[in-house]
């Protein structure tokens, strides 16, 4: 082995042993330390969590209840990642095209108003075309069990404050049971869940709603995201239930949306294949 | 049991990264992410589960897979 060989051995294997060390001096200060560990947090919740907030389910309160503030930042964080994939699809069109050595002959959803979330609500949903490397199966399967998983996120997303789950989780899952209506739906069918535009405007609505429900408790007298239903004499579970609805629909648009930006993009360019051969 | 579900989170994970094909590679990573949903179930944090469940073998496997597709393979010299 010349010395030069050694080098670029050792050079190949450097990223694995930087690695190593640094996830080593992360994770030996906690296995070494005495310190014990902070209680006063976890005894408050465990004494009065269920009272002060109404949940069974303490992540839940902690994450629309002692730290509702966290939540809104992370639905932004949520909304410019959606907002920034959607433009990358929608700049990537030529990009993409050239990828698959042919010019784009127009997409199936147009790319500024897939952007500016404007798709006209009575234009026809794009039909995702035929791949070749699509099979019956895929369609039937995802086509039945779409609806379920619609209903098992919304399920979720409802009981959040009593069982395990809350708007995020089931957000999640319902974006997954639009993916799959997308990808099952027959032409002409009676969900229009599955068109760009209504999710977009789901979105905004949902978001708007939260940063409503935010405000409203100030105009109650009280502080930013302060629970003003329970202000007006509803029990105060109620308004994690009401974050919990809107924070589901929120991520299950926007997820949804992104799956259903990049199906029609990829879908379209595949389909186009077909077409020419 | 945990210890079980470490050591096929660390085979899995080392075969993603190592492997050749960058399809078996997804598919691997969305074992990753299951094996790791049982171990939060296991470890008593169903929320977690249910969110790693959800969008490490659902939808970020799903995301791949569409990047993989838009892309060509290529023959080994």
């Amino acid at each position: 082995m010349t010395p030069r060989r050694v080098f670029s051995a050792l050079w190949s294997i450097l990223p694995l042993v930087i690695s190593l060390v640094a996830v080593g001096a992360i994770l030996i200060p906690i296995f070494l330390e005495s310190t014990p560990w902070p209680v006063e947090a976890r005894n408050h919740l465990e004494d009065q969590g269920v009272a002060e907030s109404g949940a069974q389910n303490l992540v839940s309160a902690v994450y629309l209840g002692y730290r509702a503030f966290d939540t809104l930042g992370e639905t932004i964080v949520l909304l410019v990642a959606v907002s920034g994939t959607i433009g990358i699809i929608a700049r990537a069109k030529g990009a993409l095209a050239k990828g698959f050595d042919r010019e784009d002959k127009g997409s199936p959803v147009p790319a500024v108003a897939l952007a500016a979330g404007t798709t006209s609500l009575s234009a026809p949903p794009p039909r995702l075309r035929r791949a070749k490397t699509r099979t019956d199966l895929l369609e039937v399967v995802t086509g039945k069990l779409g609806p379920v998983v619609l209903v098992f996120g919304f399920y979720v997303m409802l009981y959040g404050h009593l069982s395990p789950g809350g708007g995020f989780q089931g957000g999640v899952v319902i974006a997954s049971g639009i993916v799959f209506l997308a990808l099952g739906g027959k032409e002409g069918a009676s969900t229009r869940l599955t068109e760009a535009g209504v999710l977009a405007r789901l979105e905004a609505m949902a978001f708007f709603f939260l940063v409503l429900a935010a405000f409203l408790g100030m105009f109650m007298g009280s502080g930013f995201f302060t629970n003003f239903l329970a202000g007006v004499g509803l029990p105060s579970v109620g308004f994690i239930i009401l974050l919990n609805i809107i924070i589901g629909l929120k991520v299950g648009a926007g997820i949804g949306f992104m799956g259903i930006a990049m199906l029609s993009r990829v879908e379209g360019a595949k389909g186009e294949e077909v077409n020419h051969d | 049991m945990i210890l079980l579900f470490l050591v096929v989170l660390i085979v899995l994970s080392a075969y993603s990264v190592f492997t050749r094909d960058l399809l078996h590679g997804v598919i691997a990573l969305s074992a990753v992410s299951l094996v790791s949903a049982l171990l939060f179930y296991i470890l008593q944090a169903p929320d977690v589960a249910i969110t790693e469940a959800a969008v490490g073998a659902g939808v970020s496997t799903v995301v791949f897979v569409w990047a993989i597709r838009s892309t060509e393979r290529k023959k080994r010299q």
